[in-house]
């Protein structure tokens, strides 16, 4: 009997024996690190959407209306819509989901696939990387 | 010396040990790559993986507050389970009058099925007004006649002159147990708290009769519900059942050198 018992050194102090073994470590570090995932999302959860559109040639386009979709549970429905500057840069400043789709159109120029974007919490602020490409405008 | 090579039968664990992984690993890699199980040709190595499933599962359902009650409910399992099971062992590693039919007692009992007395749990738990509460939900498994003989054998094998020692110096029947005798069963303690967790974890008929309210559900309630709610969901449910399964698992590893050893005891000395 008693194999499971740990025996410590007797110059060791009764609080490194409570605090410094497995059972307290491990949750310990698991909690940290939970901690500091909270601040993380804390800090970065305004729902800020940034991204450029392009047209086939890659130039930036100005006035696009692009339209930021969310998930509703099983179907996708439209949530905010903006324009793009005179760079092709647009933001979207309230989405409040983790599971979006954007897209983008301007007459003349033609329509984006709608671009599935999958973020690890809700609200993330995310820039795309890839601009929304429109093409088939005519 | 071994006068045999040990190779053959590590070969032969590790080849079961790998059979046995496989489902888990096979969970885990559908967790992230939400891969349909009847894909075919099925790959081994994950394709394209992504966390985005767990996150799914986070937001799809009150996760964090189906985590809390499932902590609650285990932490008051798990305690009651270490306390009541200790006095109950040491009761029994003692002489009194009817100590061999309470022990045939204890040993018929483990062959009701809790289907069996889940109504009159039911109708005590109700008269206790406690449906509907952690405490209700903890109940019918604060104490498991398997982790009382894990006690009770792990008791026995503690010198008696201790005892005898501690009560001369005027330590009564209490300080024995908590003193003397669970100091010197930390296998036996962690067995207790390891099983009466994963058994209290897991745990789906009682917390879907004795709940009422959404809030109160326990993780596998969750896991029900969201079947229900998802129907094309193969990644998300894996992940879900990752979230689930992870608290166990983690418990096992840190504890399993005294899980074993107390097991290994009360296989051999009840």
């Amino acid at each position: 009997m008693n194999q499971g018992m740990i025996h410590a050194p007797p110059d060791r102090p009764r609080w490194r024996r409570l605090l410094l073994n497995r059972f307290v470590l491990v949750p310990g570090a698991l909690a940290l690190v939970v901690a500091l995932w909270n601040v993380y999302v804390g800090l970065h959860d305004h729902g800020l959407v940034a991204g450029r559109v392009a047209d086939a040639a890659g130039r930036p386009v100005a006035d696009a209306t692009v339209v930021l979709w969310v998930l509703d549970f099983t179907t996708y429905v439209e949530k905010s819509r903006t324009t793009t500057g005179p760079d092709g840069r647009f933001v979207i400043h309230d989405n409040p989901s983790h599971n979006i789709q954007i897209g983008a159109e301007k007459t003349g120029v033609g329509r984006s696939t709608r671009i599935p974007v999958r973020l690890y919490f809700r609200a993330e602020d995310v820039t795309l990387r890839a601009p929304l490409v429109l093409s088939g405008g005519g | 010396m071994h006068r045999y090579p040990r190779w053959p039968i590590h070969l032969a664990l590790l080849a079961i040990s790998v059979v046995m992984l496989v489902p888990f690993y096979w969970v885990l890699k559908t967790s992230v790559t939400g891969e349909n199980i009847f894909s075919y040709p099925p790959s081994l190595i994950p394709r394209a993986p992504h966390p985005f499933y767990y996150v799914d599962v986070w937001y799809y359902i009150p996760f964090a507050r189906y985590f809390l009650n499932s902590v609650a409910v285990s932490a008051l399992t798990v305690a009651a389970n270490v306390a009541l099971n200790a006095m109950a062992g040491y009761a029994l590693t003692r002489d009194f009058a009817g100590k061999r039919v309470v022990l045939m007692l204890f040993l018929s009992c483990m062959m009701v099925p809790f289907q069996a007395t889940i109504i009159p749990a039911y109708l005590i738990t109700g008269r206790l007004g406690l449906l509907d509460s952690y405490l209700g939900l903890a109940l019918p498994q604060c104490s498991t006649i398997v982790c009382i003989f894990v006690f009770k054998a792990s008791f026995e094998a503690v010198p008696s002159a201790l005892a005898d020692a501690a009560r001369i110096d005027g330590l009564s029947d209490w300080g024995i147990i908590w003193r003397i005798m669970l100091p010197l069963s930390k296998a036996a303690v962690a067995t207790n708290v390891i099983l009466s967790f994963i058994w209290s974890w897991n745990n789906f008929l009682w917390p879907l009769i004795v709940t009422r309210s959404a809030d109160m559900q326990t993780l596998p309630l969750g896991l029900a519900r969201f079947l229900s709610y998802q129907e094309d969901t193969t990644g998300a449910l894996y992940a879900f059942c990752i979230m689930v399964l992870a608290p166990g698992i983690l418990l096992f590893l840190l504890a399993q050198k005294e899980f074993i050893e107390g097991l290994a005891a009360g296989a051999t000395k009840g």
